[in-house]
């Protein structure tokens, strides 16, 4: 069982990247349990990130699907001017690792860069940092009821969001 | 051309004709960005840092003055430091780290010592340097800034010691610092920690601009606001209101030396107020400052400190500076400015309001950035200057108000209108500013 939840867990978290890079936000937020934390923390010197997002500033924190639905309408809306057009971006995950395993979900690090091609102005970025998941189990299926998203090169050009995360 | 007579095309300023213009030229081109390094950016009062980001002797932080590096220090005496961050041997920068705290900073190149206040305390193998008889006599600590002054714990230096005393270039702008820091019980204010640094490839006065432009709001951030009205119809809470003998609408006061503040008066807030959540906090500090205070910071104020400082309070609070890096490239810092001793309930609210709108991953000024970078690309069209200045250049301007009696201060123009207002007069006074100093060194 053990080989199969662990082969699991990174498809889960394969499927995750595959379905951010093609757009498809409804399948991409059906992979988060409801009341999922997701969680980009800001860094507080050259070491060390932020640990306690309430009295601490994060880049991004939310602690329910609510929230990344937000994000999600304010693309689909078209008011946004940072999604006219949206980027281009591929996800690659890479160097996943099972942490932890019990009853209740797995325990997934990886790392994560995200090549990001703008065509409103031919520019390209790479957000590259690692990942921490929380995957719990329910019906013999997987979902995120966490996710820890610690981007390395945090001096952000013009702009960051979950889809370039 | 003279570059002084290239400097008359760039702004035509007849407000009372009903005209003020800008030249695109001003945001794309090298030359005035090189003037403004050298005069705007590296000659006047710049904020470095707050007092409580270094409260004990020997902490430090590292900043930049235009492309200077910066070392600030809490002397060992316990008043504040600020020093070129460079070795005297050979120009290293001494301090390579953001903040901390260290009794010595030793340059890693060849051992060269600094205490806190600045002084020289190592000179690594001196004895055997075979040195020149006068080196004893040689200035070696490290080159303190020409001036160093705070203003309610929000610390400025300056290169230049060509500059006023630091509450006379405040002057009346300073009472917008002191809305926020007196929503402390204690009268301090302190960063959240968790910092924020953020580049968009455009010219540092559009986000000048921006800070001071509520015309844009519901346009560029259509999207966070459907946002809010999505939650406020979720929600059971009470959101702000004002009083209703008070006339809904938008306003600005501009003061001398380029400082603007907009303000805006709404019946009933978008957002709840880290400083009404707090009801314990709320009543102390109405005691302390009195009710016609409190309305005013329950209000949403967008101060612009020139050059480079903007404070912003609305549902969050704000502190950003910003460093342009070319014509077409500007860096921010950003921090959510808190007032200390707010209960965590309310800081709770702030941290999350803060990223919500403030940060580049948020849901707000993410926008702001792409749309500069589109006036960035749209100013290489040769289109002549904009009609953007204008707006509260006409006739029906409103010439009176109570509101800056209210606050006891003597703006130098005052500008006040309906909700839709999007007033335009409140970029003169920075422009009006930029463009005296730099047609000065043109001419020098």
């Amino acid at each position: 069982m053990i080989d199969s939840s662990a082969s699991a867990a990174a498809d889960l978290l394969l499927k995750e990247a595959w379905l951010l890079d093609r757009k498809n936000w409804p399948d991409w937020l059906g992979l988060y349990a409801v009341d999922a934390r997701y969680w980009a923390p800001a860094w507080l010197n050259e070491y060390d990130y932020v640990s306690d997002p309430e009295t601490q500033v994060s880049l991004i924190y939310h602690t329910d699907r609510d929230q990344l639905q937000e994000r999600i309408s304010r693309i689909q809306s078209r008011k946004s001017i940072t999604a006219l057009p949206l980027p281009r971006t591929v996800h690659i995950v890479s160097n996943v690792l099972i942490v932890g395993s019990d009853a209740e979900g797995i325990d997934v690090t990886a790392s994560f860069v995200v090549h990001v091609f703008d065509p409103r102005t031919a520019r390209e970025h790479c957000h590259f940092g690692h990942y921490e998941y929380r995957l719990k189990r329910a019906a013999g299926e997987l979902s995120i009821a966490a996710k820890k998203i610690i981007l390395a090169n945090d001096r952000v050009p013009t702009i960051i969001d979950f889809y370039t995360l | 051309m003279k570059l002084e007579n290239q400097m008359a095309m760039l702004l035509t300023d007849r407000a009372e004709d009903g005209n003020f213009e800008i030249s695109r030229n001003v945001f794309t081109d090298p030359s005035i960005f090189a003037l403004e390094q050298k005069y705007i950016f590296e000659a006047l009062w710049t904020f470095v840092g707050l007092d409580t980001q270094i409260p004990k002797a020997n902490d430090f932080l590292t900043t930049h003055i235009g492309s200077q590096p910066i070392l600030l220090t809490r002397k060992s005496d316990g008043s504040i430091g600020c020093f070129l961050n460079t070795c005297r041997h050979r120009g290293t920068v001494v301090c390579p780290f953001k903040r901390g705290r260290q009794k010595f900073h030793v340059c890693r190149y060849h051992g060269w010592a600094y205490d806190s206040d600045g002084r020289n305390t190592a000179v690594t193998d001196r004895d055997d340097g075979q040195y020149p008889a006068d080196f004893d006599g040689m200035d070696r600590n490290l080159i303190p800034v020409a001036k160093l002054a705070s203003y309610r714990g929000l610390i400025f230096a300056s290169l230049s010691p060509d500059v006023p005393p630091l509450e006379e270039y405040l002057g009346d702008a300073a009472t917008f610092i002191d809305l926020i820091v007196d929503q402390s019980p204690v009268g301090q204010v302190e960063f959240v920690p968790g910092d924020v640094t953020y580049t968009f490839d455009a010219n540092w006065k559009l986000q000048f601009e921006n800070g001071l432009d509520y015309y844009h709001f519901n346009s560029t951030h259509s999207s966070y606001v459907d946002i809010l009205k999505k939650r406020a119809e979720k929600s059971s809470g009470d959101l702000p209101q004002e009083a209703a003998s008070e006339q809904e609408g938008q306003g600005s006061f501009s003061f001398k030396h380029g400082h603007a503040v907009n303000w805006s008066i709404k019946r009933v807030s978008r957002y709840a107020r880290p400083l009404s959540s707090d009801p314990d906090n709320f009543r102390a500090v109405t005691e302390k400052v009195g009710a016609e205070r409190v309305k005013w910071m329950m209000r949403q104020r967008n101060l612009t400190i020139f050059p480079n400082l903007q404070l912003i309070d609305i549902s969050s609070s704000q502190l950003r500076t910003w460093r342009p890096l070319s014509a077409d490239k500007t860096e921010m810092t950003s921090h959510c400015i808190a007032p200390v001793g707010e209960s965590s309930e309310s800081r709770r609210l702030r941290i999350r309001n803060y990223e919500d709108f403030f940060n580049p991953s948020g849901l707000a000024t993410s926008d702001d950035n792409v749309m500069y970078e589109f006036c960035q690309s749209g100013y290489a069209a040769a289109g002549g200057s904009t009609l953007g200045y204008l707006r509260g250049l006409g006739s029906a301007r409103i010439a009176q108000g109570p509101h800056a009696a209210e606050l006891g201060i003597e703006p130098d123009e005052y500008a006040f209108g309906a909700p839709g207002f999007g007033g335009e007069t409140n970029f003169h006074a920075g422009y009006r500013e930029w463009y005296r100093i730099l047609s000065e060194a043109a001419s020098k």
